[in-house]
């Protein structure tokens, strides 16, 4: 195993190799799976359209994790800060049904802020307080949210006209201008790349983001350098609850027009794993963050035009997992053997 | 034939520490062997390859003239030999016994621990040897001499002929080492053979009937210790030569930039204290040394006077202001510089670049609308790299650096804040001749403008060379405060530092007026 | 059982058999955590032996072995995500997740590829699995006879499983040093004993007794339903941290969220508290008790 690019490189090689296998002994139409899987998101501008615009809350979400990981805090309530940020997103938008788009557009992107980066913060502060472990506190209250959101979209929010487990649809003047039909990418693809930008402009140029990226490396040596480290838990684990809450807020805003029922799942989880390809660099996410959607449109493609079913597309994301872990883990062995 | 031979032991650890080079060591059966050494003198290297622990790269280990490979402690123990380590390896929530019988359990029906054989048969060890300690108390529960009793008692339970025991009385009060010195005699009495490391020459005296001597990786002398005293002993721990020789100007600019009155600190469980009501001055235009074998306080007294840790009694100024208990952020904007003993984890973040280490402590001045100033910082970290000679660029990670380099980036920084207090600790560790060199020049000019300088180092030529005024610590009390004049000698500093003289007699809480 | 029965003897029997899967993965994953290891692959070790045990029963014929294959399948998975975690010295949480996600990918994939759906797969010709009714002596005794018989075979075994481990892990020299390990890895490495060893077997055991309860959630409904474990292995992780890592203490814990679940069932209708609120209080119970442990364990640091 090889350290740095090439490392990813034979990640992403293996990973392949063996989807490519597990298609060869699963499908009767081997070839045409795999033409599909590899080469079908690009065939047109739907599959295109909507791989691309997959990524979005990808990049988000990676960034949330990325942000957490570079100072050394862990936060895995991704799954419920996205899905609470698209529930307050909606909350706001039918609260305020003839709003004008961009006013109430707003607001309801800081109300998806807020709420999630609140829980997010939550969990930084317990860790911050009283030395709470902020992975379980994160992953838990995140479970328990999944749980009180499913209940408002079923129940005081849902929509009695139509048999979706879904809210009341928002106003038609929010939704995010479509920039690539018949697709669902809208303009918070742009937003995805200014937010990547912007948090890697953060991290590596401004006093909070020196501490926070300090902290995360060497608190020991932060603290001695007079660095405050308390502060630089409830930061981390807040700014991502917000990345991830503006996640859920686009989703409902730019693709969905409402709140579906499991509408985010997964996001979260991803984000990790995006993270970890991207080695927690904001603008290295973006990357990361096409990557996975490629590997789902790809089985969505090979879905509908051969015999093979789309979770092969998990499969190979958990390969990627596996394989990307191993050899990060290695190569920082390697660097710390030097001094 | 001595019982135990090891021949040629050589161990390197890297291209700048070699630990152990060519070592002869042997042990007679029967007898309580001593090594002793300063620190980084190779000691415990070697006993943890005879116990397994490392590997030798070259060199022999005979056994009662047998030729022995020992690849772990499970080697170790079948050849007999057990090892008591310096930080015990104990589990405090699981019971004497347990911890006894972890890894070598008595099994009844083939599955099951045999509680009453394991029980019965640590008994019969803990009695043979008369220790108080209840084989199914709590190991958490135990006062500290009783925790190294259950570690002597798990060796001796693995039928342990050979005992390593690491700097046993570092931990211990003055009566857990009567009692363990009679457990070591009654020991040699049943037929078992000691090898004690150690640092207190006083204790090699008391209990052994060998006495190895190790300097910077090497045997330099063994000894029966009936044929020799504890000044030779001294002096051949610590050497003659003195490296460095500085011209120091008389220079009496008075007023105390730093004062601990009376700190103490003390460790959790039971035990002598880490620091004793320590009392010291540093005045501007002075460098205090403070000596010492690591673990007698250095480490705690570093930490104190920095912030990092909190004092229980007494109080620290700085320039007349009490500073106890102010957070590190605090400290360095009233001007503290602090070069740490722990340069790797503590002093830098290897990962992190050269410029970002420089900046730590000083990157709110370069702020611009909350924002990092690129090119001044830029600016700043050239110019330090070029006045300090740093051979390395700003922008790559401080951890590719060779260790005088790391040094230098980290000296750098806390000189450019221009304090009036500077704290160096073991400020040449590991260094080469030249960056030493480069860094006693650096705290003189720092001494020249002004600064007060407290220099904590367990590297008698280091302070003998550059200290206007030494300080010498011992199990955690100031025990002498001498002015450095030519006619002081090193032997005479080990004296103080090894324990067998002191100047100030230790005084009770209320003799010392202070409040708990 | 008589139809004068109060409605709580149902309601806690029911419990009993509901946390039956929490109790079985929550014990396994005691094993690990006890290592030292933090175990999230529970819930994917479920559900590769929930399906795999219900489809060897099909194919065989027989529920026994149906189930020891299905137990195997998730055992190969966990060693799969134990090797890669020692061995290569993966991060234990990461590889958890992919051991997940692989899980439900593969799961999906297989039955898709097998099935032709995607959906609910019933199974309505194997074997039912073998339910305990009470015996006719013990007829008499009122409440506990309603509550502990009438249960499946896999719910006994559980107990005895349950039994099995408290007497391992407490009363043999693996269960010593597999609690050593994880209380202090560096005592073990100084007697010459291999810390992963112990690890590694915690997670196989924990791959034992989740394709148990994968088994158990399969052979109920004589039916795979994707994602059948459902945030089961989540919860067990909860109650092995609830019922501070002990067995009793799991067992207690897992009690609760059954008859938490238990309840949330009956109640869909009768009671207005929506059930998603009462799914989601297990998780709140474990954030406050966490919370609460965390400040006293602070405060009680402070003040040494």
């Amino acid at each position: 195993m090889l350290t740095g690019f090439t490392g990813l490189a034979l990640t992403l090689v293996f990973s392949f190799a063996l989807v490519i296998a597990l298609i060869l002994l699963l499908s009767k139409t081997p070839g045409r799976t795999i033409w599909y899987f590899f080469a079908g998101a690009f065939t047109n501008a739907y599959y295109l359209g909507n791989m691309l615009n997959s990524a979005v809350p990808l990049v988000f979400t990676g960034l949330a994790i990325a942000v957490a990981f570079k100072s050394s805090v862990f936060n895995l309530g991704g799954e419920g800060q996205v899905y609470a940020g698209g529930l307050a997103a909606t909350a706001v938008c039918l609260a305020l049904p003839a709003a004008n788009a961009y006013l109430g557009g707003f607001a309801a992107m800081a109300g998806a802020v807020v709420v999630s980066g609140i829980l997010a913060g939550l969990s930084g502060f317990f860790k911050m307080k009283w030395n709470a472990d902020e992975m379980i506190s994160s992953f838990l209250l995140s479970s328990a949210i999944i749980l009180v959101v499913n209940f408002f979209i079923t129940g005081p929010l849902d929509d009695p006209n139509n048999n979706l487990l879904a809210t009341l649809p928002i106003g038609k003047q929010y939704a995010l201008t479509k920039i690539f039909p018949p697709s669902k990418l809208n303009v918070s693809a742009f937003f995805a790349i200014a937010t990547a930008v912007l948090v890697s402009f953060f991290m590596a140029r401004t006093h909070a983001g020196y501490e926070m990226r300090m902290c995360g490396l060497n608190r020991e040596f932060s603290r001695y350098g007079g660095i405050s480290v308390s502060k630089y838990f409830v930061l981390p684990m807040a700014m991502g609850g917000a990345l991830n809450g503006l996640a859920g807020g686009l989703l409902v805003l730019g693709t969905y027009g409402a709140s579906i029922k499991g509408f985010s799942a997964g996001m979260g989880w991803n984000g990790i794993a995006v993270a970890l390809i991207a080695r927690n660099s904001p603008l290295g996410v973006i990357p990361a963050a096409l990557l996975f959607a490629y590997l789902e449109a790809g089985a969505k493609a090979a879905m509908l035009h051969s015999d093979v079913t789309f979770e092969i597309a998990a499969i190979a994301q958990s390969f990627i997992f596996y394989f990307v872990t191993a050899q990060s883990l290695y190569s920082l062995a390697r660097r710390r053997k030097k001094p | 034939m001595p019982y135990l031979e090891m021949k040629g032991v050589t161990k390197r650890y890297s291209d700048d520490l070699l630990a152990n080079d060519a070592i002869d060591f042997s042990v007679e059966k029967q007898e309580i062997h001593a090594v002793v050494g300063e620190n980084g003198a190779g000691k415990s290297t070697l006993m943890k390859i005879l116990y397994g622990l490392e590997q030798p790269d070259a060199g022999t280990i005979n056994l009662d003239g047998a030729r022995v490979v020992i690849h772990s402690p499970l080697d170790a123990n079948r050849l007999g030999i057990g090892m008591v380590h310096q930080h015990f390896k104990l589990i405090p929530d699981f019971t004497v016994a347990e911890n006894v019988a972890l890894g070598a359990e008595p099994v009844r029906g083939g599955l099951f621990i045999d509680r009453s054989a394991a029980h019965a048969r640590i008994g019969k060890v803990i009695e043979s040897h008369g220790f108080a300690v209840d084989p199914t108390a709590r190991v958490a529960e135990l006062t500290v001499g009783q925790m190294q009793q259950v570690e002597i008692v798990k060796m001796l339970y693995r039928k342990a002929e050979l005992l390593i025991l690491d700097e046993p009385t570092s931990v211990l009060t003055e009566q857990e080492i009567r009692r363990l010195f009679d457990t070591l005699r009654s020991l040699r009495r049943n037929g078992k053979t000691c090898i004690i490391i150690t640092h207190k020459l006083h204790e090699v005296k008391e209990i052994s009937d060998r006495v190895t001597v190790m300097r910077k990786g090497r045997v330099v002398a063994v000894r029966d210790t009936a044929g020799v005293d504890k000044a030779e002993l001294s002096r051949l721990m610590v050497g003659k030569s003195v490296l460095f020789q500085f011209e120091r100007e008389k220079k009496a600019c008075g007023s105390p930039v730093l004062q601990l009155e009376g700190v103490s600190l003390r460790r959790r469980a039971s035990g002598r204290p880490l620091l004793d009501t320590v009392s010291l001055t540093v005045r501007s235009c002075e460098i205090v040394g403070v000596a010492g074998v690591s673990g007698n306080g250095l480490g705690e007294l570093e930490d104190v006077v920095s912030g990092l840790r909190r004092i229980e009694s007494g109080r620290i100024l700085h320039n007349g202001e009490d500073i106890s208990g102010l957070s590190t952020a605090t400290l360095r904007e009233k001007g503290l510089a602090y070069v740490p003993a722990d340069r790797l984890h503590r002093g830098a973040s290897l990962h992190s670049t050269v410029t970002e280490n420089m900046i730590v402590s000083n990157h709110h001045g370069f702020l611009r609308a909350g924002f990092l100033a690129g090119a001044r910082i830029q600016q700043f970290a050239e110019r330090l790299t070029r006045s300090f000679s740093i051979d390395g660029a700003p922008q790559v990670p401080i951890g590719t650096l060779s260790g005088g380099n790391i040094q230098k980036v980290i000296l750098a920084r806390e000189l450019a804040s221009a304090s009036n207090l500077l704290i160096v600790a073991e400020p040449t560790w590991g260094l080469d001749v030249a960056s030493s060199q480069f860094v006693y020049e650096k705290i003189l000019e720092m001494r020249s403008a002004g600064a007060g300088i407290l220099l904590i180092s367990s590297n008698l030529d280091e302070i003998l060379g550059i200290a206007d005024t030494i300080a010498v610590m011992y199990r955690g009390r100031i025990v002498a405060i001498l002015p450095n004049a030519p006619d002081l000698s090193k032997e005479r500093i080990g004296e103080y530092m090894l324990g067998l003289r002191e100047d100030f007699a230790r005084q009770t809480d209320a003799e010392r007026g202070v409040r708990k | 059982m008589s139809s004068n029965s109060p409605f709580a003897i149902p309601l806690i029997h029911n419990a009993v058999g509901i946390m039956t899967p929490f109790l079985l993965a929550a014990i396994g994953g005691l094993y690990t955590e006890l290592a030292g290891m933090l175990n999230i692959a529970l819930e994917g070790l479920i559900l590769t032996g929930a399906f795999f045990s219900i489809v060897f029963a099909a194919a065989t014929g027989s529920l026994l072995l149906g189930i020891l294959l299905g137990i195997l399948c998730s055992m190969a998975l966990a060693l799969l995500f134990g090797a890669i975690t020692l061995y290569l010295r993966a991060n234990v949480f990461i590889t958890g997740l992919a051991t997940n996600l692989f899980a439900s990918g593969f799961t999906v994939v297989l039955a898709f590829q097998l099935f032709k759906t995607k959906g609910v797969i019933q199974f309505p010709d194997i074997p039912r699995l073998p339910v305990f009714s009470v015996p006719a002596a013990l007829q008499r005794i009122p409440v506990i006879g309603d509550i502990l018989f009438g249960h499946n075979i896999i719910v006994y075994a559980t107990w005895l499983i349950v039994l099995v481990s408290a007497i391992v892990i407490y009363r043999t020299p693996f269960g010593l040093r597999l609690r050593g390990t994880g209380l202090s890895g560096e005592t073990i490495v100084s007697l010459g004993l291999d810390p992963r060893r112990y690890q590694l077997a915690g997670i196989l055991i924990s791959g034992l007794t989740c394709g148990l309860a994968g088994a158990f959630l399969t052979m109920q409904l004589a039916a795979f339903v994707p994602e059948i474990s459902s945030g089961r292995g989540w919860i067990a992780l909860v109650a092995i941290y609830l019922g501070n890592k002990t067995p009793w203490g799991i067992v207690v814990a897992s009690f609760v969220f059954g008859l938490a679940e238990s309840f949330s069932n009956y109640a869909q209708g009768i009671v207005n508290v929506p059930a998603d609120f009462i799914l989601a209080l297990p998780y709140l119970i474990t954030v406050a008790a966490m919370i609460v442990y965390a400040i006293w364990r602070h405060y009680r640091a402070s003040r040494t």
